[in-house]
């Protein structure tokens, strides 16, 4: 048989339904509902079930410790131990907050004061976010209107160069200082080479490159908004030729140049940042990418960023007069089912149409007679350690 | 209201018994068969701006559906779009719940569901996104996860790390923090999801077994890439 615990009539508060959660070892981790009532010494807590003990509770004000607490700091945390261990109680009653509030003795008073003041602080920051929501429902009314593609377009190209470099440079030198960088040699020596080749043919280049070689078997290469690429060793061995290796430099050169890496971030996060970015708070979105740093590594680009870069990438080595073929042999061997495992893959979907368009591409465009590189690929590569490519 | 879960494992439904006039809410797509006693209406949870910026901000879809035993008593028979595990919470009144968007899958009508904003770091790193689903009321919660549901009990000020890809649902008595995962860069840099949730108890927390998002770039690379 049950015992039904009469619940004491307190005059004033019709209402019996739990107010707060309370915590401790022999309570469900749940926390378990109780009746919380503030007493002119202290709080009364009965708890709703009777699987509890059943007895109410009186704390006296003197033994409380209170808090803020919760997931957003929105409850009042109070804290005491009685015989059977240490008691949490979560309020978030507004009317229990305010009758404590009233009645709290003055050692309490500025603790609770503080805790009250996170809870009102929460409340106010509540109000706010949703003003931002309201100007992000309004912007997305607008930009399915316009297209969001021109909302992004708009947010990017408020972005100065200046924070695009230190965004990247913050995410680079970070990924680098845990890295084994190659600081001379003929493959740095290669890589400067292709990259002078190629910058030189960027009218108003308004991004200083900065092209770094990792020690790492991935078969990779990336860049960072600003600027910043790097190139693994794993790449270079994959290679056949010079060519090759400038063709894939040349794609992510693009990459920075189209400004792929803000847009993608700025797509990715989300409309409201956008909505910050038009609305002029910029100064907050340079402080939120610096946490994203490593987010910034694993961006992936989208089919039509791709597609860009390869374009942009191929016109960009004809200019530089080296020879585009390069890029399109290298993008015919990822599409080859027999590849294995390349990380550059894993970022960059290949297929044979991806090289067929660019030999259309290619044909298009006026013939020039590319000028080789001052170095040899067999002995760049053999700097690296690796066995030269066996010809099939 | 009655419930019961049919085929617990993998491939659940749950069964709800609605007496002539009650209604639950269900996620727009959970009812699999339905009494004809029942009528399925949809509506906007929150007012036409709340089903607005749900829909645009957390790509959660517009509707809820609300299945209203309207001609009489009658069953529902709800199941999930994902393989996984279903849990039926009984709210009191007092506790809340936050659920990541995906989790959700009914609740009786006395419960309340916000749309909440995560603070911008929260949503930017955490994997839930801007927004969670807050839930309250008293009554009936069904929930359902991705793989199997485990739930996490802590106790106050007992920590626990959990990947943020693999929650559920969690009391909003917890708080937590988000952290990077490892310190090799490689490896979120390959695989992605970098970033865990250290949570504080008190408080219950729900994770999946399965990560929803590793098991779509699983899926991807057994489909062609077509242009
Ligand atoms: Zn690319």
């Amino acid at each position: 048989m049950q015992r039904v615990i009469p619940l004491p009539p307190y005059p004033g508060y019709p209402a019996m339904s739990p107010n707060a959660l309370c915590f401790g070892d022999e309570f469900p981790a749940a926390g378990a509902p109780c009746i919380v009532q503030v007493e002119e010494h202290g709080l009364t807590v009965t708890f709703a079930s009777d699987t509890a003990d059943g007895q109410p509770e009186s704390v006296p004000f003197s033994s409380l410790t209170v808090t803020a607490g919760g997931l957003d700091h929105d409850h009042l945390v109070v804290k005491w131990v009685n015989v059977q261990g240490e008691r949490t109680l979560y309020l978030k009653n507004p009317d229990v907050i305010r009758a404590f509030r009233e009645s709290v003795p003055d050692h309490l008073s500025l603790p609770f004061a503080q805790a009250a003041e996170r809870v009102r602080q929460v409340r106010h920051r509540g109000r706010l976010v949703w003003g931002v929501v309201g100007g992000a429902i309004l912007a997305t009314v607008l930009g399915l209107w316009f297209g969001a593609d021109l909302l992004v377009e708009l947010a990017v190209s408020r972005i100065p160069v200046e924070w695009e470099h230190k965004l990247g440079e913050s995410a680079y030198r970070d990924f680098l200082s845990h890295q084994e960088v190659m600081k001379d040699g003929p493959a740095v020596a290669a890589l400067g080479e292709m990259t002078q080749r190629l910058t030189e043919q960027i009218p108003n280049n308004p991004y200083k490159f900065e092209v770094t070689v990792v020690k790492s078997d991935v078969v990779n290469a990336f860049a960072l908004p600003g600027g910043y690429v790097v190139v693994f060793t794993g790449l270079m061995k994959k290679a056949e030729s010079g060519e090759e290796v400038a063709g894939v430099l040349s794609h992510e050169l693009n990459h920075v140049l189209q400004r792929h890496g803000l847009e993608r971030i700025v797509k990715s996060l989300g409309l409201l940042t956008v909505v910050a970015i038009v609305l002029g708070d910029q100064q907050g979105l340079v402080g939120l990418m610096k946490q994203l740093g490593v987010e910034l590594l694993t961006l992936k680009f989208g089919r039509e960023q791709e597609t860009e870069a390869d374009l942009k990438g191929l016109q960009l080595l004809q200019r530089a007069k080296i020879d585009p073929s390069g890029m399109i042999r290298f993008f015919e061997r990822l599409s080859e089912k027999d590849q294995g495992r390349m990380e550059w893959l894993s970022t960059h979907p290949m297929s044979t149409a991806r090289a067929e368009r660019l030999k259309a591409e290619l044909a298009a465009l006026p013939k020039k007679s590319p000028e080789p590189f001052t170095f040899d690929w067999k002995h760049v590569q053999a700097s690296l350690g690796s066995q030269p490519v066996a010809a099939p | 209201m009655k419930s019961e879960i049919l085929y617990p494992g993998a491939f659940p439904m749950v069964r709800v018994d609605l007496a002539a006039g009650e209604h639950i809410k269900a996620e727009s797509g959970a009812m699999v068969a339905c009494s004809p006693t029942i009528d399925i209406e949809s509506k906007m949870e929150g007012g036409f701006l709340g089903a607005l910026s749900r829909k645009f901000l957390t790509g959660e879809k517009f509707f809820f559906q609300t299945l209203r035993a309207s001609r009489g008593p009658g069953e529902v028979l709800l199941a999930p779009t994902v393989p996984g595990e279903i849990v039926i919470l009984e709210l009191d009144g007092v506790s809340e719940y936050m659920v990541q968007k995906d989790g959700f899958l009914a609740g009786a009508d006395a419960i309340l569901i916000e749309s909440k904003m995560q603070s911008l770091s929260r949503g930017l790193l955490g994997g839930e996104g801007f927004f969670i689903l807050k839930i309250s009321g008293k009554g009936m919660l069904v929930l359902n996860s991705f793989g199997a549901i485990h739930k996490i009990e802590l106790k106050p000020d007992q920590e626990y790390i959990v990947d943020n890809s693999h929650l559920v649902a969690w009391s909003a008595t917890t708080s937590y923090n988000i952290e990077k995962a490892t310190s090799g860069w490689v490896s979120s840099f390959t695989s992605g999801e970098g970033f865990v949730c250290r949570f504080r108890g008190p408080g219950l927390v729900y994770i999946q077994s399965r990560n929803p998002g590793s098991f779509g770039a699983w899926i991807r690379q057994f489909i062609p890439v077509s242009e």
